[in-house]
């Protein structure tokens, strides 16, 4: 038997639940497809959700899952300029004509989907992400100039996450687009995805015990978010979220991290977004995304 | 006598790869190892270490470098930082003042070294008078700031705890960046 599960005709984090919901109960029993062929666009931390299923379900030691691809050329393309298809080919038996090499020229994609396996990765990371970053940042968001080193920062930071705390690999990508519904605004937007732990057993020989039987993936991400909590004894660790908070409330950005069942954003007031949401569909690891708005004329 | 440690040099050692960012935890231990084994090997008692070669400090490599060998060595050298440019001020004071650290640090193009980090706001005055006018004693800088002088006596032993200043008899030097 197959489990099929249709990823969203637009995909992104407001879409995400429902592609979680889709695998049921983690890891499913069946043979897993993914089917986009009916998806017209898909952010950053959709593709990399996409890829976190199926690392996820390589560790599950499961049958290599299926995914069909888009049928749109167009959509086919983006991917394949993100990276998608490369590393997708490694998880999943890819079904559908792909594109054989990312197109060149300029280009949104300010990061491809980039594996960030060890700490030598996010040294990669942050080398290739200087030079577009200042462009996209400075040129065309209006954020001063120092912002791109807080930028790369956040995504140093955010990638370390991962090596520190997953217990597995994961991937990272960063794009900027246009926020046409929410905003109507350009916007970078960083993803960040693993199938590891997940926030919740990684803190939870350290702090579940005080809060009792409130512990849970929400209270998890709240210690982590809101109280900058470690699972490190370390007095330096659990600095970095913090400090990501504190730009994005200049920039009046937004982050947001789904880990198991549960959601916690930090909501700018441009968003409708509610800052916690329980009892979401599981999903594994953690699903980090920071998006960073284009300043507006007043505050520029 | 000062010994310069240029951090550049050693992060291109630690990661054998010509990266100009201070990034990941990993890194800065490694970075941190050199410089501690660099101050073994050496006589002077003030460290300077020069980031002008650094593009980008993150928040790991400030904790890893500059908040975690200022614990290790704080009763042995006084360390000084050079080449920062203001987004590594910002990265190091954040971490520094979540230990309750503190560090002088010289702009380009000055002799005149500020502070990063948390010292209590007398000290931080006293640091300033000391680093402008040179050596004081207790009552000189009484004088210079119209404090009293067991508010003048708890500055300067603040910034003594924290290595910012060097207690000569009852004279309190600014640090060597020079």
């Amino acid at each position: 038997m197959t489990r099929v599960i249709e990823v969203p005709t637009h995909f992104d984090d407001r879409s995400f639940d429902t592609f979680a919901a889709g695998f049921g109960e983690w890891p499913p029993a069946e043979k897993v497809l993914v089917d986009a062929r009916a998806t017209q666009w898909a952010s950053p931390y959709g593709l990399i959700g996409i890829l976190t299923a199926g690392q996820a379900l390589a560790e599950a030691k499961r049958e290599k899952p299926l995914l069909t691809v888009p049928t749109s050329d167009e959509v086919k393309r983006y991917w394949a300029r993100a990276g998608f298809f490369a590393q997708a080919a490694e998880l999943f038996e890819l079904h559908g004509k792909v594109p054989r090499s990312a197109t060149t020229g300029p280009s949104d994609v300010l990061l491809d989907v980039t594996p960030v396996r060890a700490s030598e990765d996010v040294h990669g990371v942050v080398h290739k992400i200087s030079e577009g970053a200042s462009r996209i940042l400075h040129g065309e968001l209006g954020l001063e100039m120092k912002a791109t080193l807080r930028f790369s920062m956040a995504l140093s930071e955010a990638c370390q996450n991962i090596v520190e705390h997953a217990g597995t690999s994961g991937w990272v990508a960063v794009q900027a687009y246009t926020f046409r519904r929410r905003l109507g605004r350009r916007v970078v937007v960083i993803a960040v995805s693993d199938a590891g732990v997940g926030f919740r057993r990684s803190l939870e020989s350290a702090h579940a015990k005080r809060f009792g039987e409130r512990w849970g993936d929400g209270a998890a991400l709240e210690a982590a978010l809101i109280q900058n909590v470690s699972r490190f004894r370390d007095p330096g660790r659990g600095q970095g979220l913090a400090f990501i908070k504190r730009f994005l409330d200049q920039w009046e950005g937004k982050i947001s991290i789904r880990s198991g069942t549960a959601r916690l954003s930090i909501v700018p007031p441009w968003d409708e977004d509610v800052p916690m949401s329980d009892h979401l569909p599981n999903f594994p690891g953690a699903q980090v995304q920071i998006i960073i708005p284009a300043q507006e004329a007043k505050s520029r | 006598m000062i010994q310069t440690i240029r951090i550049g040099l050693l992060l291109r050692e630690a990661v054998a790869a010509p990266y100009r960012n201070l990034v990941t935890r990993p890194t800065g231990a490694a970075v941190r190892t050199r410089i501690e084994a660099t101050l073994a090997d050496s006589n002077c008692l003030t460290a300077l270490l020069d980031f002008s070669d650094i593009e980008l400090v993150d928040l790991s490599c400030a904790d890893e470098v500059v908040a975690k060998l200022l614990l290790t060595v704080r009763t042995a050298y006084f360390v000084v930082l050079q080449g920062l440019r203001e987004d590594h001020h910002e990265a190091i004071d954040h971490v520094l003042t979540h230990h309750r650290l503190a560090v002088a640090a010289v702009p380009p193009g000055s002799c005149a070294p500020r502070l990063l980090g948390w010292v209590p706001a007398d000290a931080r005055e006293a640091f300033a008078c000391v680093s402008e006018r040179g050596p004081l004693d207790v009552s000189g800088l009484s004088r210079g700031l119209g404090w009293t002088v067991s508010r003048s006596r708890d500055a300067l032993g603040a910034l003594t705890v924290h290595r910012l200043v060097r207690p000569i008899g009852e004279l309190y030097f600014p640090l060597q960046t020079t």
